[in-house]
């Protein structure tokens, strides 16, 4: 008997996702995931304008991640314009990406996942009964969004980060409340592990690249190669081992690397690097077989980096003296640079030509492009052990698998409207 | 007292606005128990589409499914509001509308075979909107006057200072008297003056205010010897489609 099962109009947080599955004879015999998010064209809308304009422009690209888009495009215009800043400036930017962090994990996990995992159809829905749960996320979030806030100016698309240095620094009392907060969300990062460990994870695995930025210093951020789990690459001749490529139905790029697909994102990044995660972290980090290869685990994971951002901030943050720093100005006014850091869902590349102080070429590549072909053959392989049951059960198993990754669009696949032929 | 029927919806944005309001840490669970949340497919899975009272719509016009999607939900609700800078203004996705073509057409490529791009557009082009919460972001505490606003059956009262206003207030020195290309002077105002309290300049993100004086904003910059294009290409980044006279302004010629 062939079934097809086709949700349609999968709309998110940045867009919609469709996914068209064909089964017969409990075989699956087609399985095709596209997004479909309305097109907006930034690389096309950067051309012509001014180098120093990208991180405001480009930042625009996602609410959540707006940081990782504005710190992507500086790292990659100074690397264009060979421009070295101060220790602080990354130290500021490092609280950026880790407040970021956070509130996009805490987000995900308990507002977009756990959900599908607790059999309720909203977080929304679960306050009546798991009141504390929501609260924990809340103050998650309001960590993440706080220090976000206090070092970039504003909780999404931050205004004072910039190529070059900070715009506005924060004051001590700034430093005191984060450093404040952060000792008192530790406690609610360990339960987020807690619940998050005690879930029922489908017994799936599947054999894929992992992929992150790696430096021998500290966990994935900012510096160091590209490591996958046999092999290092360096970013700058990136177009030489990925390559980008559209379906003909899709509105985002799909990329793979050496024409197989890969992972990225939190659980590819604690089977590089997991040795670099701080104390407490490390040790919840054996409640994951590593390395480990079932994409459901990636929510852990997730929870598992949210301790450490804390305890990585809290480093950071301790005994920090801001000093008021002149700005650093480029010199070159020509130049071609790439950058590729580690930002919620994955690895992010911003990669920009600059001729006489203008962008005259720019290419960008999300983590959820970089995953859509490993989430398709990832639904294709897990599909044949639910197969046999209801329909309805098979979707949500299947949103389950797509919302592990954290896509851009997991929070639209809340939004289904199933078709059934 | 019957809760008001609410809907949030994202058509093509960044999902920025309603994060905005998932963002209220402290009010959420106050403010969601205030009305009755019947969509808002960004966190539910079940949604009910008629009969709305309020529809919070993120997001721009890109394509025709953004378009069948807007038209619909109009037809379902008894007020629209646009909810921060795409749906107000198409923010930076409309600022294709004024730039070269070939900046972007090796970008297009063949879509799905109902999906067409449609001239990027905020959603006033295409249906009545009652309200405006503008910004990119959109300010969360405006956000939250005008969910209160609103059950309490109040109209909510659009703020029409321009930037500067607040700016002043927070005591910040002018960045125009240092020669950065600030926007503050016609800008719709409300955000407490984010930027500039930051020390960057104003990009005009909420939209001219009702009586803005671009021609003067023009003058005032081109004085100040910045470049035609940049100013040009600034002021309509964010909020183009609501001025359409730029660049007359900026260049002096119809064309």
């Amino acid at each position: 008997m062939e079934k097809e099962i086709k949700l349609d109009h999968i709309t998110k947080i940045e867009g919609h996702a469709s996914l068209i599955l064909k089964i017969d004879n409990n075989k699956v015999i087609k399985c095709s995931l596209k997004a479909v998010e309305g097109s907006r064209y930034f690389e096309g809308i950067v051309k012509n304008r001014m180098f120093y304009e990208a991180p405001e422009i480009t930042s625009r690209i996602c609410g959540v991640c707006s940081c990782a888009h504005t710190l992507c495009s500086i790292f990659a215009m100074e690397n264009a314009l060979n421009l070295e800043v101060s220790d602080q400036t990354i130290k500021l930017r490092k609280l950026l990406n880790w407040g970021e962090r956070i509130r996009s994990h805490a987000t995900h996990l308990y507002f977009l996942s756990l959900p599908d995992f607790l059999g309720y159809e909203s977080a929304l829905a679960m306050v009546p009964k798991y009141r504390r749960e929501i609260e924990i996320a809340l103050k998650l979030m309001k960590i993440g969004n706080r220090i976000v806030s206090l070092i970039g100016g504003r909780d999404l698309h931050p205004v004072s980060a910039q190529i070059g240095g900070f715009l506005k620094y924060p004051g001590k009392q700034d430093l005191n409340e984060i450093s404040s907060l952060l000792k008192e969300c530790k406690v609610y990062a360990i339960k987020t592990i807690e619940l998050f460990s005690r879930l029922s994870y489908p017994e799936f695995s599947r054999d894929v690249s992992c992929f992150s930025v790696y430096n021998d210093d500290e966990y994935g951020m900012f510096n160091g190669r590209i490591r996958t789990h046999n092999k290092d690459y360096n970013k700058e001749d990136y177009k030489n081992y990925l390559k980008e490529y559209h379906e003909k139905s899709s509105t985002s790029n799909f990329v793979v690397k050496e024409s197989k697909g890969y992972r990225v994102g939190a659980l590819p990044r604690i089977n590089i690097s997991c040795h670099l995660l701080h104390k407490e972290a490390k040790r919840y980090s054996k409640l994951i077989k590593l390395p480990n290869h079932n994409p459901f685990k990636n929510n852990l994971a997730q929870a598992i980096e949210i301790l450490h951002a804390i305890e990585e901030c809290i480093s950071i943050t301790n005994n920090m003296e801001i000093k008021e720093e002149s700005f650093k100005k480029p010199k070159l006014v020509n130049g071609h640079g790439v950058a590729a850091i580690e930002v919620p869902r994955g690895t992010l590349w911003h990669e920009y030509i600059i001729k006489n102080k203008k962008i005259v070429y720019c290419n960008i590549i999300t983590p959820t492009a970089q995953n859509l072909r490993s989430m398709e053959d990832d639904i294709r392989a897990f599909l044949p052990s639910v197969i046999k049951l209801k329909k309805e059960k098979i979707v949500l198993e299947t949103e389950k698998l797509i919302r592990s990754y954290d896509p851009c669009f997991s929070c639209s696949t809340h939004f289904l409207n199933v078709r059934w032929i | 007292m019957k809760k008001l029927k609410i809907g949030f919806y994202g058509i093509t944005g960044c999902a920025g606005c309603q994060l905005s309001v998932i963002f209220e840490e402290d009010e959420l669970l106050d403010i969601i128990n205030l009305i009755e949340i019947q969509a808002w497919p960004f966190i539910k899975e079940l949604n009910y589409d008629k009969k709305f009272d309020y529809i919070f719509m993120e997001g721009l016009v890109a394509d025709n499914e953004d378009k069948g999607i807007l038209l619909k939900l109009r037809a379902n609700t008894r007020f629209m509001v646009a909810l921060g800078a795409c749906a107000h203004t198409g923010c930076i996705p409309a600022y294709r509308h004024f730039t070269l073509k070939e900046n972007y057409a090796h970008l297009l490529y063949e879509k799905k075979e109902n999906i067409k791009d449609i001239d990027p557009n905020p959603i006033d082009s295409f249906v009545k909107v009652d309200y405006i919460i503008p910004g990119c972001p959109p300010d969360k505490n405006e956000i939250r006057s005008f969910i209160k606003d609103i059950v309490r059956d109040i109209i909510p009262k659009p703020y029409n200072n321009p930037v500067c206003v607040e700016c002043k207030r927070n005591n910040n020195s002018c960045l125009l008297d240092n020669k950065k290309p600030c926007l503050g002077p016609i800008t719709r105002g409300g955000c407490n003056s984010v930027c500039t309290n930051n020390g960057l300049e104003c990009w005009g993100c909420r939209g001219p205010t009702d009586d803005s004086q671009i021609k003067i904003m023009v003058d005032l910059l081109i004085n100040q010897k910045h470049d035609k294009k940049m100013i040009k290409d600034r002021l309509v980044t964010f909020s183009g489609t609501k001025m359409p006279e730029v660049k007359r302004f900026v260049y002096g010629k119809r064309d």
